[in-house]
Formats: C-alpha cells, sequence, structure tokens
C-alpha cells in the first residue's frame, strides 16, 4: 500500500514537472544525426529582407540535407524580439542564433560564455569579406562574439515637389537657412518635418538629434560625455523644431505617425534609413518619386557633411561544447555573409550590410542608389545616439523631447535629465 | 485532541492537492523568493548576480519618475476602484430593474471585454489623435474648436485620456455585480415599496448592504488591476509626454529592457507590497459578513 503510494506521488511529480524540463531544453538534434539549428528571426513577415533571407536558408537547408537544418522561427515585433532575447539570456538559455542591435546595453551579452566566440574565424579569409572597422565595432575587450550583419545609413529624407511648392531650390545647407525654409514651408501650407517622441527611441527625433550632434561635434561626436555642452545646444535646435517645425501630434507620436505623415505629403522631411524604401515605394509612389536624401544643414561654427551610419543587426550564437554543432553554426552565418548572398538581400530589400559585396547598379532601386552615394560622399559618418548610450539614457530621449516641446524643460534641463539616468 | 486527529483520508487528500501544490510553489512561491532575491543584486542576466542590499529600493524612491509613477498607480487605483465601480454599479443596478433591452444592454456593455486590450488602445489613439483624431474632428464640427488638444501629447490631458479609456469599459465588473444585484430576493423590494420606500431609498437601504461583499470584491479587483496597470499606458503613451503618465509597471518593463535586474525586480516587489497591504486594508475596512448568504441561512 506504501509503495503503491509513493509511486502514485513520484508519478504525480513526474507529471507535472517533466513537461518544463522537456520544453526548457534548448539545442535539438534532428533524426539521423541532423544537426537542427533553431533561428529566432525578426526578418519575417513583412520585413524587407524575409523573401531573401527565405530563399537563403532554403537554399542552405537544401545543399545541407540530413545533416544541418536551419529552422527560422517568426517574432515580427522588434520590441517582443528584444525582450524575448533578454529573457532567454537571463534565463541561460541562448537561441542558437539570434540578431541584436549593438549598442551598451546589448554587447553586455558578451559577459559570461554564453555567446559563441568568433575571434578566430574571423581572423581567416572569413574576416577580410568584411567592410574595415566593422569586425572591429563588434569586438569588446579583444573578443568577436557577434558577426555584424546589417548597417544603416540615416540621411535626411525630404520630398523635392514640396520643397518646390514652396519655392526652395535646393536643400539648406546651414541651419540658418534650414529656419528661413522651414518658415517658407509653413507658409505654403506644408509642415516642414516629421517628429516623433513615441516608441522605445524616439526613432525619427533620435537620428534628428544625432545629426546636429554630428555637426557640432564632428567626428568625435560620441567621445565626449554627456557633460559637454554640444548636447545642450543640439537640444536648443530640437527644441525649436519640435515647438515651430512639426506636427500638432509629434509629442506622443511613434514610427508609424512620423512616417506616415511624410507618405502622406503631410511633412516635407523625415529621417529613417533603406529598410524604408519598399514601404514609400509600394504605399506612397508619389513621395517615393520626390524623394531626396542630404546630409543635416551645418550648425554655426560645426561641421558639414556628416551621415549618420552604424551597425543596425549583429549575428549573434550560442556558445556550445559540441564542435559539429559549432562548425554548423558558423557554416550557416558564412553562407548567410557570403557576398554574393548578401547582394542577393541587399537588391532585394533595399538593405546595406557590413559585408563589401557588389551591386548592379544598373539593376538597383534608385533611392537605394541614393543611400549607397550618401555614404560614399559623406564627410565623415559616425554612428547615432542609440549606438553609444545605454537603453534606459535613449528611453528618456522621447520624454525629454516632449518636455521641451511643451515648454515644461529647459535644454540644459533635457540634457541633466539624461545624465542622471545614465548616472543611476 | 480528537480534533487534531489525522485524517483518515490524508493520502488521498495529499495526492489530489500535490498538482496544485507543486505548481503553485514552482510558479508562484519560487518566482515571488526570486524577485524580493534579485531586487537585493545587481545583476544584468549574465554576470554574476552581486548582493547590494537595499541600494535597488533607495534609487528608486529617490527617482523622481520613479515617486511620478507610484503617485499614478494610486490614480489608477483610484480611477477603477472607485469611478469605475461606482459607473459598473449604477448601471447594474438599473439594469437589474429589467428595463426594456436590458438584455442586450448587458451583452453591449459587456462585448469591449472579449475585444484584445491592444486592439482598443490602437482605437483610441486613433480617436485621440491630434491631427486627424476624430475626438478633435468631432470637436471642430460642433464648434468646440478651442476644446481640441494633443489629448495624448499634453501633459494636461494625457493621463486623464488613458485612464477614460479604460475606465470607460465597466462591462466585467457590471456584470459581476449585476449577478450579486439579481439574487437579492424580490421580496425585500416588495416590502420596501409597501413600506414607501422610492428607488433611491431601495437601493441605498437594500441593493447596496446585500451585495456589499461583491462590492468589495470587485473593488478589490479593480484596485489591483489599478495598480498593475501597464498595456493602454505602454501602447498608447510609453509613460510620456516627459514620463507624465508613467506608471511602475512600465519603469519595470524599462528597466528589463535596460538589463538592470535589479531595479526591475526592485521595482516588481514594491508593487507587490503596496498591492498586497492596500488590498488588504480594502478587505479589513470594507469587508462584512456576506448579507446575501445570511438572508438564504
Amino acid at each position: 500500500m506504501r509503495s503503491r503510494f509513493l509511486i502514485v506521488l513520484a508519478a504525480i511529480v513526474a507529471l507535472v514537472l517533466v513537461p518544463s524540463f522537456v520544453f526548457a531544453s534548448g539545442q535539438q538534434q534532428g533524426g539521423g544525426g541532423e544537426i537542427v539549428i533553431n533561428w529566432p528571426s525578426i526578418w519575417v513577415g513583412q520585413d524587407a529582407k524575409a523573401p531573401a533571407i527565405d530563399a537563403l536558408v532554403e537554399e542552405f537547408n537544401q545543399a545541407n540535407e540530413g545533416k544541418i537544418k536551419v529552422v527560422v522561427e517568426p517574432n515580427p515585433d522588434y520590441d517582443g524580439y528584444r525582450d524575448k532575447i533578454n529573457a532567454a539570456i537571463a534565463a541561460g538559455q541562448v537561441p542558437d542564433i539570434f540578431i541584436f542591435n549593438p549598442d551598451p546595453t546589448t554587447f553586455q551579452y558578451y559577459e559570461g560564455d554564453l555567446l559563441m566566440d568568433f575571434t578566430k574565424d574571423l581572423n581567416g579569409a572569413w574576416g577580410k569579406q568584411f567592410v574595415p572597422g566593422t569586425i572591429k565595432g563588434a569586438t569588446k575587450n579583444g573578443v568577436t562574439k557577434s558577426i555584424p550583419f546589417e548597417v544603416g545609413v540615416t540621411p535626411i529624407w525630404y520630398n523635392q515637389d514640396l520643397f518646390d511648392k514652396a519655392g526652395i531650390k535646393e536643400f539648406p545647407k546651414t541651419f540658418d537657412q534650414f529656419w528661413k525654409d522651414a518658415d517658407r514651408l509653413k507658409a505654403a501650407g506644408i509642415v516642414p518635418a516629421s517628429q516623433m517622441t513615441g516608441g522605445s527611441n524616439a526613432w525619427t527625433s533620435m537620428l534628428w538629434y544625432s545629426h546636429i550632434l554630428a555637426s557640432i561635434g564632428g567626428q568625435d561626436v560620441w567621445d565626449k560625455p554627456l557633460t559637454d555642452p554640444q548636447y545642450v545646444e543640439a537640444a536648443r535646435i530640437m527644441q525649436r523644431m519640435f515647438q515651430e517645425y512639426t506636427t500638432k501630434d509629434a509629442v506622443g507620436a511613434d514610427a508609424g505617425v512620423s512616417g506616415g505623415h511624410y507618405l502622406a505629403g503631410r511633412t516635407a522631411m523625415f529621417i529613417n534609413g533603406p529598410w524604408y524604401i519598399g514601404r514609400i515605394r509600394d504605399e506612397a509612389p508619389e513621395v517615393y518619386k520626390a524623394t531626396k536624401l542630404t546630409p543635416a544643414p551645418q550648425v554655426k561654427g560645426g561641421k558639414y557633411g556628416a551621415q549618420i551610419a552604424f551597425p543596425l543587426s549583429n549575428l549573434a550564437a550560442a556558445s556550445t561544447d559540441d564542435p559539429a554543432r559549432r562548425a554548423a553554426v558558423v557554416k550557416f552565418l558564412k553562407w548567410l555573409t557570403k557576398p554574393e548572398n548578401v547582394a542577393k538581400i541587399s537588391e532585394s530589400a533595399g538593405s546595406l550590410f557590413a559585408i563589401k559585396y557588389e551591386v548592379d547598379r544598373t539593376n538597383i532601386d534608385p533611392l537605394q542608389l541614393q543611400f549607397i552615394d550618401a555614404l560614399n560622399n559623406a564627410s565623415f559618418a559616425v554612428s547615432h545616439f542609440q549606438a553609444n548610450f545605454p537603453v534606459d539614457v535613449t528611453a528618456e530621449l522621447g520624454q525629454g523631447f516632449g518636455a521641451m516641446a511643451l515648454g515644461r524643460m529647459t535644454p540644459e534641463e533635457f540634457v541633466k535629465q539624461l545624465q542622471a539616468v545614465a548616472n543611476n | 485532541m480528537a480534533g487534531r486527529k489525522l485524517n483518515k483520508h490524508w493520502k488521498g487528500i495529499l495526492l489530489f492537492l500535490l498538482p496544485v501544490i507543486v505548481l503553485y510553489g514552482l510558479f508562484f512561491v519560487y518566482p515571488l523568493g526570486f524577485v524580493f532575491t534579485v531586487s537585493l543584486t545587481k545583476w544584468n542576466g549574465v554576470s554574476a548576480m552581486k548582493f547590494i542590499g537595499f541600494k535597488n529600493f533607495i534609487d528608486n524612491f529617490g527617482n523622481q519618475n520613479f515617486q511620478l509613477a507610484v503617485r499614478n498607480n494610486f490614480l489608477w487605483a483610484f480611477a477603477l476602484g472607485v469611478v469605475q465601480i461606482t459607473l459598473a454599479a449604477t448601471v447594474a443596478m438599473i439594469l437589474a430593474r429589467r428595463p426594456k433591452g436590458w438584455r442586450v444592454l448587458r451583452t453591449v456593455y459587456f462585448l469591449p471585454n472579449v475585444i484584445s486590450k491592444v486592439a482598443i488602445a490602437m482605437l483610441w489613439l486613433a480617436i485621440y489623435n491630434a491631427e486627424f483624431g476624430a475626438l478633435n474632428a468631432f470637436l471642430d464640427m460642433i464648434g468646440l474648436s478651442g476644446w481640441t488638444h494633443n489629448w495624448l501629447g499634453e501633459i494636461e490631458t494625457a493621463l486623464p485620456a488613458v485612464m477614460f479609456q479604460e475606465v470607460v469599459y465597466i462591462g466585467y465588473f457590471m456584470i459581476i455585480i449585476l449577478a450579486g444585484t439579481m439574487s437579492v430576493p424580490e421580496s425585500y423590494y416588495e416590502a420596501a415599496q409597501i413600506d414607501g420606500a422610492n428607488v433611491w431609498q431601495q437601493e441605498r437601504y437594500i441593493t447596496i448592504p446585500m451585495i456589499r461583499s461583491i462590492l468589495v470584491t470587485a473593488m478589490t479587483l479593480a484596485v489591483a488591476f489599478g495598480l498593475r496597470h501597464f498595456e493602454a499606458t505602454f501602447l498608447m503613451t510609453n509613460g510620456g509626454p516627459a514620463n507624465s503618465t508613467t506608471v511602475m509597471g512600465l519603469i519595470l518593463y524599462k528597466a528589463l529592457a535596460a538589463l538592470d535586474y535589479g531595479h526591475a525586480n526592485a521595482t516588481g516587489a514594491t508593487l507587490i507590497i503596496v498591492g498586497a497591504i492596500i488590498i488588504a486594508a480594502i478587505r479589513r475596512f470594507l469587508s462584512s459578513r456576506d448579507a446575501v448568504a445570511e438572508s438564504k441561512q
């Protein structure tokens, strides 16, 4: 009787616990020794890169049938994806392969031994495929635990048709001229620029702020701490933009609203990266045709011609003691970063990459060409604010822009608020 | 001593209880302990935890945004626990009198509760939009252009705007209160009518005392929802403008995104402690014996 009771007791406990352990287990081995690599990915669904990436994964799986199989797990929500990766890493359950936006917060993933170390792999021929400096950017304390992949370039977009309507012949080269032209746009019934304070990083406005800072601070802009006067000077310009030259809903607006105004032809200026080409081409063909790209105007005493270019997505993998699994992961990453494969993604999606590749200039989207030329013609390129400050400091930008726009905060107080978050 | 005698079926009872005990321990007690443990550490989820005592709590309470979040959570608890429950109780009492079409109205009031909160928040985002939102368009149309606002982008209007779109959906609590109200014996009202009591007096002296325990339960739930409020604020304002709508749940979320698990869990622990105190206080001061149950004895 007693032993039967214990057996039933054990069975119940097992019934409750076993599923947890089964579902919590990470790495999978397919049938017949096939290595299954799970890749939770944001490049799915409506993402412009999805079709090309899908095709490449399919091609890889066919070429390695019975040996390696890459399984893409769709995660189309960017913030949700980041949260999922954070939770997985904290739980020690690192996905086989994953994507992350490199910044001081996410580079904390490098601590400990959870990620695969690619330092030696990249020392050889593979590393030579990358744009100089990009691997260095993914290297911390001499160790490279992620592969630089997509890069972003975010020039200022402007609608030439709306500029023509306001009688403006060319994009202003200085901020003195910018204010005059913005007034002319307003007089013509056009809102000068899209701005936003919403989302996790106030994206469009964070990029405006980064452009202005680049003009003031030059190439070393991000070497300067938040106590440097450049941050206040740039904030003053942002405050004026928010108070006089943007839409009524800018405070509280998210990326959908700020982009929507530009697509609808309500605003004359906007900032985003090449991944937005597909959307503007499909949803607003007239605006697409009228769109030109340019560097930001020069702040008095500052530099002209800078572009904001930054590592957008790095690829990382879970560390493993299994040499076969490690080799499989590296093989797939090498496949994905092969110049001809990267060119395929670039041509289909409009994105730019940290890998050296050739594109057929006759067969490429004209707006994408403008992006490539914008970067090539830049007097210098620096990354954006977000890439240089922890996530919580960037998150405070939107709140601060809103407070300045509403006159609740001076530019000095705005920067002090950023400092307070950074020091917390 | 007879009362202390072990039930002869104790093994069976234990077997039936065991799955729940194991699940409760695994998915509630253990995580709760983990929250309190991590709240006393500095931890980014990757490196080893470092014990730092109550520093995270001290940091939080010294942080202006956190203070604002605590204030807003209390406002949310008030808005849901008092305003929403009052509205829900009023509508429930009206419907309990079975006016014409009361069944349809009951369904109409409850319907928003089966729609995702995300969808509802998106709907209200569109309604409140300053440029092309329905609310401003309506105000313009009726000649009240001076009343138009960037509802979610102005400090004075953002918090009330987010609260309004949540408080107005009274269906969930209305159904709970309605069920209680309809269980009050009809004979009480008939007797009151014979004694000359008007409708207000009937509700005041019969319905409310009879459903007191249901009201307290509904209020407890509503206050708990207010204290842990997150979704609508996250989706509609992300705590802005200028952190004026921030809540503790959002501060916790942002700390998690920043891999600052120490502060995130300290915020979570504070939420748990504050919530437990407030709910215990509500139960202590507002609860009474169930009049409906008593009446049936």
